[in-house]
């Protein structure tokens, strides 16, 4: 009983925290620039395929690769965003078909030039080992990538709450017409974000490459969590996504650690969302808005 | 003449917001009754309750004699309620008959109504509006005062006891106005609607309507004949606000 | 002699004679025409490059899908990026009932039938509660989380691989004969699709859905009963896409979940009806060959790299025609007071 309660705790404590690092970006993407990135899933593939075309392929180190990753990202970010989201901004299935396309273009990229024989691995361990919490083991690695979750959050917060960009972008989120008339630069703010949401994602994806599985595909499983969270949070708004993702993170734990049924964590996750929805159909958050 | 709508201590509260609080009148067949306040006094939040749009938090609202609290909006429809928007609400992507057409089809229970003879009754209204040379137009590229005719006709063709009127007056000029009285009283004689009808313009509830109710802050604080409430004292300060040296 | 072909006539000049013929759109306005080349076509292939039949029956069931979805999005307001969940549900439920149970085809369309309907009951109430963008994460979520079901209960749907050794529709013993068959098959049931659901949209049914696209709030004060619409308009694309489901599962003799469920899936039968024009049907047959061919031509020249060209081609054809073959159309004419497809938050 002792240990199911602490497996609990501490499992929900590091999925939690690493779910909110992974949808806070999804969440902020639908709650400023009110488009679904479906797409999301790309950044994690792109994250890990592009750092290991650089080491394989230049045979750079790990550090120069990431760097080079990041600005590639970056580069990506801005030509979906003028190319297809200011083009089509009025119709939005077009925006969201296109982004899927992405997705699947660099998805079908890497397993072609990458399969899975191929034994992509990086090496990102911050902390190597296992450490003992009670009765619980867990990989030490996680631990960092659950705190770096935290620290990474609270960094967002302290952005949003205290920075003039910040400030700008919540304007944003509450009505675009009244921010540009007040003088905001929403295309340039809009273009800051398509890049700010990748950060997270990137030291996600980097921080749990060494402990769970690489493959091209994985990026649509963590965009399920995204949208699971996001929904249930509430689209856009942080304060909501902060508390649903420990809501999942709590559902997936007793499901996959404690009933120990793995597979089923989706589906649970799923049918949580689902029975929000039908009771508060606006998700946890009390507005549409950033905070 | 008989009652056909009696409301009885209905609410409506938006959060801490009380948009509507404990109103109660009942309305006579055949009648015009007018709806004043000022902006914000809870008119729209009453019509929504009474069609169905919002469910009333408290009270009750019966019809020809039915209670009809609880039932949706579009049975509601078909026992004889409808309204039209202030702002219109047009169906943007139908044409104007396409639009008629729809009322006409499910405004009345009658099942067996095919297309050919609802396009046939959509005709008759668009045309009594004014607007058959129009009826191929989408609904969205009408004029303002055509598109209120639009309002009146798909509010028509679901062949009503009960028609709320709301604020049609508004952004029309001095000529399109007084069109649009005459529309209504034609539309009451020749369809034998009862009317409610909210407006700011007294000039025209005056001339129009036989009662009128007044709401201020959600509470009704007048009705009576539009002489008695153009002269009641609540009334001007509601609109006017208090005299200074009171 | 010289003959001059104008925009809606031609004109013949011979000997200081002049003959003019118009050409009158009821001439070529005429659907039988193109039904006879739909069912022509398969024939001749036949006889040409019998292998080319494959891609054909692709195409039908390609278009055969996007017909029905056509209808569920108009009628109930919201785009469902998730119709290839219901051809899970129909394929599994052939494939399944054929392997452990030995029914034959007929059945096992009856089952595939209800399966789609029973689906489409329970899931359908997500198109009155779930507003439009979170309806559409919610429809696109589930296909994903059906194929992690097929994964959970492996020993049952097999997982990966899948299921296999599904009673075949036709047997003739010749490989060409039978897909000359499964090309009518699939024609019929697309002709078919394609004619119920012309009829829906040519009907009154087709007004109410259209309104309660423009303005549901509208619709109901007038007396339309928008929820029985949407779950009627829901259920029963359900079901058509479940049958689509069986075909697949008795024509491949295969049926597995990772085929069909994925977001590329998803994406092709987007394609399909984007191109065709968002809500034109007939333009989903248009959409359905183009797509179907041109993913043939790429597997062909490219082979390895096809996966990766296929997708880049489609965005490329999303960007350059948003409105798809149906927008270059409809830049030249009048406008056509036709129901269309909006979104909603």
């Amino acid at each position: 009983m002792l240990v199911a309660i602490e497996t609990t705790l501490i499992y929900t404590f590091l999925l939690g925290s690493l779910y909110l690092l992974v949808s806070l970006g999804f969440s902020l993407i639908c709650g400023v620039l009110r488009i679904f990135h479906l797409g999301y899933a790309y950044i994690f593939t792109a994250t890990i395929y592009f750092t290991w075309m650089f080491m394989s392929l230049f045979g750079w180190g790990l550090i120069p690769s990431i760097a080079a990753m990041l600005v590639i990202q970056a580069g990506i970010a801005i030509a979906i965003y003028k190319g297809l989201i200011v083009r089509y901004i009025k119709r939005e299935e077009i925006i969201i078909l296109g982004l899927l396309f992405v997705a699947i273009i660099l998805e079908q990229s890497a397993l072609r030039f990458y399969p899975i024989q191929a034994g992509v691995y990086l090496e990102t361990t911050m902390v190597p080992g296992l450490s003992k919490i009670g009765q619980v083991t867990v990989s030490n690695q996680l631990i960092f990538a659950a705190i770096l979750g935290i620290v990474v959050t609270g960094l967002f917060v302290l952005f949003f709450l205290k920075t003039k960009l910040g400030l700008a972008v919540r304007a944003i989120s509450y009505d675009i017409y009244s921010s540009r008339l007040m003088g905001i630069q929403v295309e340039r703010v809009f273009m800051f974000i398509m890049v700010l949401v990748l950060i997270p994602v990137i030291l996600a994806t980097l921080a749990i490459a060494p402990i769970w599985a690489v493959e091209p595909s994985m990026g649509w499983g963590y965009m399920i969590i995204a949208i699971l969270v996001s929904v249930l949070g509430g689209l856009g708004n942080i304060r909501g996504t902060i508390i649903a993702s420990y809501i999942i993170g709590f559902c997936n734990s007793v499901v996959g650690f404690v009933i120990a049924q793995p597979l089923y964590m989706g589906l649970s996750a799923l049918i949580v969302v689902l029975i929000m929805l039908i009771v508060r159909p606006q998700g946890i958050a009390k507005s549409e808005t950033v905070w | 003449m008989a009652e056909i709508l009696k409301v009885t201590n209905i609410s409506k509260h938006f959060g801490g917001l009380t948009a509507v609080n404990d109103v109660s009148f009942s309305i006579n067949e055949g009648e015009t009754v007018g709806l004043m306040g000022p902006n914000g006094a809870g008119k729209t939040t009453l019509v929504n309750m009474i069609c169905g749009s919002y469910g009333a938090d408290s009270g009750k609202i019966e019809f020809m004699g039915k209670d009809i609290t609880k039932l949706p909006p579009w049975k509601r429809c078909k026992l004889g309620i409808c309204r039209t928007y202030q702002i219109p609400r047009p169906f943007p992507e139908l044409t104007a008959l396409a639009s008629v057409v729809v009322s006409a089809l499910h405004g009345k229970d009658r099942p067996n109504r095919s297309l050919e003879d609802a396009s046939t009754e959509a005709t008759h209204y668009l045309e009594f509006v004014g607007l058959f040379s129009k009826r191929n137009i989408l609904a969205r590229d009408l004029t303002l005062f055509e598109m209120r005719g639009l309002e009146l006709a798909r509010a028509l063709a679901t062949e009503p006891k009960l028609i709320f009127i709301d604020e049609v007056m508004a952004g029309l000029n001095p000529v399109e106005a007084e069109k649009a009285v005459r529309l209504i009283e034609r539309a009451k004689d020749q369809f034998g609607v009862t009317v409610l009808w909210i407006e700011h313009v007294m000039a025209v509830l005056m001339r129009a309507a036989e009662r009128v109710i007044v709401l201020h802050y959600g509470e009704k604080i007048a009705e009576g004949s539009p002489q008695e409430v153009a002269n009641n004292p609540l009334v001007i300060e509601s609109y006017l606000g208090k005299s200074e040296n009171a | 002699m010289e003959l001059e072909v104008k925009r809606d006539r031609l004109v013949l000049r011979a000997g200081g004679g002049k003959w003019e013929w118009h050409i009158e759109p009821r001439y070529w306005r005429n659907p039988l025409i193109y039904v006879s080349i739909l069912i022509i076509a398969p024939v001749v292939v036949y006889f040409v490059y019998p292998s080319l039949l494959a891609t054909v029956i692709d195409a039908n069931l390609l278009a055969a899908i996007a017909i029905p979805l056509a209808l569920m999005s108009i009628g109930t307001g919201r785009m469902n990026f998730g119709p290839q969940f219901y051809i899970g549900i129909g394929g599994y439920a052939a494939a399944l009932l054929s392997i452990h149970f030995g029914l034959n085809p007929a059945l096992t369309l009856i089952a595939a039938a209800l399966a789609g309907i029973v689906f489409g009951f329970i899931m359908s109430p997500l198109s009155i509660i779930a507003g439009g963008l979170y309806y559409s994460l919610l429809t696109l979520l589930l296909p994903l989380l059906f194929l992690e079901v097929t994964f959970i209960f492996s020993d049952l749907f097999k997982g990966d691989t899948g299921l296999s050794g599904i009673a075949p529709l036709v047997s003739t013993g010749s490989f060409s004969l039978n897909l000359l068959i499964y090309a009518f098959i699939s024609l019929a049931m697309m002709l078919f699709y394609l004619f119920i659901i012309d009829k829906i949209f040519r009907s009154r049914y087709a007004v109410q859905m259209a309104a309660i696209n423009d303005d549901e709030e509208v619709a109901n004060g007038i007396g339309v009963n928008v929820n029985k619409t949407k779950i009627i308009s829901f259920i029963i694309p359900a079901m058509m896409v479940a049958i689509v489901g069986w075909f697949y599962a008795h024509y491949y003799g295969a049926f597995s979940g990772q085929t069909y469920l994925p977001l590329s899936f998803m994406l092709k039968v987007f394609m399909v009806t984007m191109i065709g024009g968002r809500t034109q049907i007939y333009g989903c047959i248009i959409g359905g060959y183009f797509i179907a061919f041109l993913e043939m031509i790429l597997i062909r020249t490219t082979g390895g790299m096809s996966p990766v060209l296929f997708p880049v081609i489609l965005l490329a054809l999303l960007l350059v025609l948003p409105e798809g073959l149906f927008g270059l159309y409809r830049k030249h004419h009048y406008r056509e007071y036709m129901p269309t497809l909006r979104f909603r938050r």
